[in-house]
């Protein structure tokens, strides 16, 4: 039962700060926590032993004004954790210890947190249900047969079982937001470059974003606070100053411009959750907001656009796994090249072979203008189309999936399926923009349906605002089991 | 069912430095040939710029300064080094004798 994890991170901090609880007992309701949700398989390492010294080092102390002080918070699988073991789900690091910190975690300990352990994934991040993990799925806690995601699944599991409130996902084509809308969780995110990338295992470098995994709307923009920031060690990292990003939350919606892509209404998505889309539609005129549609270029070759620019990308970013420096090494090789060869071939599972192997195809000799050149053409057009929504509408939404979650054993068969149910949520990490999920129902299975609210380059206040007049007017009971 | 040759297979796969088995090359050729005919649909998009989006970053990115900074020790680096030797890293035989 829970104790204090599911109060509100107000509550939490009043209770710390009268000295009524210490961060130990609430290290100690998440570990039983993860005990009583073990058949999730929601993580990969759990880090027990240190969770609990860090907690009592902090009981020591006075607790600080940041609301995350004391709180503990699950850490996405490819993000290094000094001394803690990293391995991106992957057999390649199944003995990988980063000799460093990312920044993002030096932010979270900064603010008061405790590290309990990784979180299970998509090997390297390269899936959409998280079945490609060495160490098998982390489930749907809202139906133990059906995906959670991907490729954060683990963390996404977390949260909506409501093991801690607090997890870290990372995101290159939808992977925080679409496991986010699977479970009924919070998931932003942020605008690139707003969160240092330096200790997050590269992927697709163009594309990948760091970002916050929470139960509710307010916990997301706490946590976002705390975690972005210009790092010299990221030269992509934005170097704007500091914002509150609750500042919004709670203000009036009347006459906000929204617009509506048509490709989001299309029949790719499901009808039940395009029922569920028209009702939101409806409660945001009825509150004042204007509603309207409009075509963005290139939404229906997302995939295309992913399936080149990502895999290309992670064809460049993987080569550094030889079997030399770190991770998995065969024994007996003969020459450099056999020890890469086998390496990669016993270190890599299925989807990432295949992804490393097309992704080499396009970089390769004329390829790489024929595809790769093209595809940044029309990555480029998209981002221009982008460009004139924004200066005609404050923000654009759309249902975040096509479907919910499926089941476990649906066929794996198809290699294009997986990209497809990324489909609506590719296109913000194309052009860069901040992107949320959040629950707006379930179907009649009770499983959840998420809505993704898109904002400008640097806006994510003006998503928290929307995503809040929703959260409060929605009133969802999203307790797993409730 | 179209597939790609096993030359075809066995050519990205040495792009990709991984080794596959005959019974990969019989999986890949199917799953491949799929993926590559999703790509090559990109000829076909109507495109209307020569302007290229390599990265979303609109603010002028900066190397760090090209100075020599010690980060971690080689003690640090070494425990995930498959083989060492003494201060150094010890890789397989490259070139023919």
């Amino acid at each position: 039962m829970s104790k204090y994890l599911n109060l509100s991170l107000l509550e939490i901090h009043d209770l710390l700060v009268k000295g009524d609880i210490s961060p130990i007992d609430l290290v100690e309701e998440a570990f039983e926590n993860i005990e009583r949700n073990s058949s999730l398989n929601a993580f990969i390492t759990l880090d027990k032993e240190n969770a609990f010294k860090r907690a009592e080092e902090l009981s020591k102390k006075k607790v600080s004004d940041s609301l995350l002080f004391g709180l503990p918070i699950a850490i996405k699988d490819n993000i290094c954790t000094k001394n803690l073991r990293t391995t991106c789900a992957s057999r390649m690091l199944d003995n990988f210890v980063p000799v460093y910190d990312a920044e993002v975690i030096k932010k979270i300990e900064e603010a008061g947190m405790i590290i309990i352990g990784k979180t299970n994934m998509d090997e390297f991040a390269m899936g959409s249900t998280s079945r490609t993990s060495y160490y098998g799925a982390p489930k749907n806690p809202w139906d133990l047969t059906r995906i959670a995601g991907g490729s954060s699944g683990g963390s996404a599991a977390v949260i909506a079982s409501r093991i801690v409130p607090f997890a870290l996902g990372s995101d290159t084509g939808g992977s925080i937001r679409q496991p986010s809308s699977y479970t009924g969780i919070v998931g932003m995110k942020p605008t690139y470059g707003r969160i240092s990338r330096y200790g997050l295992v590269a992927f697709a470098s163009s594309l990948d974003q760091i970002g916050p995994m929470t139960r509710n709307v307010y916990d997301n923009a706490i946590l976002l606070n705390h975690l972005v920031g210009y790092d010299k060690k990221d030269l992509t990292s934005s170097n704007r100053e500091a914002e509150d990003f609750t500042r919004l939350i709670g203000s009036d919606i009347r006459g906000m411009k929204i617009a509506v892509p048509n490709y989001f209404e299309s029949d790719v998505v499901s009808s039940e959750i395009l029922e569920k889309f028209e009702q939101i539609k409806q409660l945001l005129q009825k509150a004042g907001a204007i509603v309207e549609n409009i075509d963005i270029a290139h939404l229906e070759q997302a995939v295309l656009l992913y399936q080149i620019i990502a895999m290309g990308e992670a064809s460049s970013n993987l080569a550094r796994f030889d079997g030399v420096r770190y991770g998995l090494s065969v024994k007996g090789a003969a020459t450099a090249d056999e020890l890469y060869e086998k390496t990669r071939a016993i270190g890599f599972g299925d989807e990432v072979k295949r992804r490393i192997m097309v992704g080499s195809y396009i970089l390769s000799g004329e390829n790489a203008k024929t595809y790769y050149t093209k595809a940044l053409k029309i990555r480029a057009e998209m981002k221009e189309s982008f460009n004139q929504a924004f200066s005609n509408y404050d923000l654009i939404i759309g249902p975040t999936t096509t479907t919910v979650a499926y089941r476990l054993d649906e066929d794996e068969t198809d290699p294009s399926k997986t990209f497809m149910d990324d489909v609506l949520v590719i296109p913000v990490n194309m052009a860069g923009l901040p992107g949320i999920n959040i629950p707006m129902g379930f179907n009649e299975e009770k499983l959840p349906i998420g809505l993704h609210i898109i904002g400008n380059s640097f806006e994510e206040a003006k998503i928290y605002q929307l995503a809040s007049f929703l959260e409060k007017e929605l009133h969802l009971n999203l307790e797993v089991g409730d | 069912m179209e597939t790609l040759t096993k030359e075809e297979v066995l050519h990205v796969a040495r792009l990709a430095r991984v080794a596959i088995t005959e019974e990969e090359i019989q999986k890949y050729a199917i799953t491949l040939k799929k993926l590559m005919d999703d790509i090559h649909q990109i000829q076909d998009v109507a495109c209307n710029t020569d302007e290229i989006l390599v990265t979303p970053v609109s603010h002028t990115t900066v190397l760090r300064d090209d100075s020599d900074t010690r980060v971690v020790d080689f003690s640090e680096i070494q425990t995930n080094l498959p083989s060492s030797v003494g201060k150094f890293v010890e890789v397989q035989v490259s070139v023919d004798e």
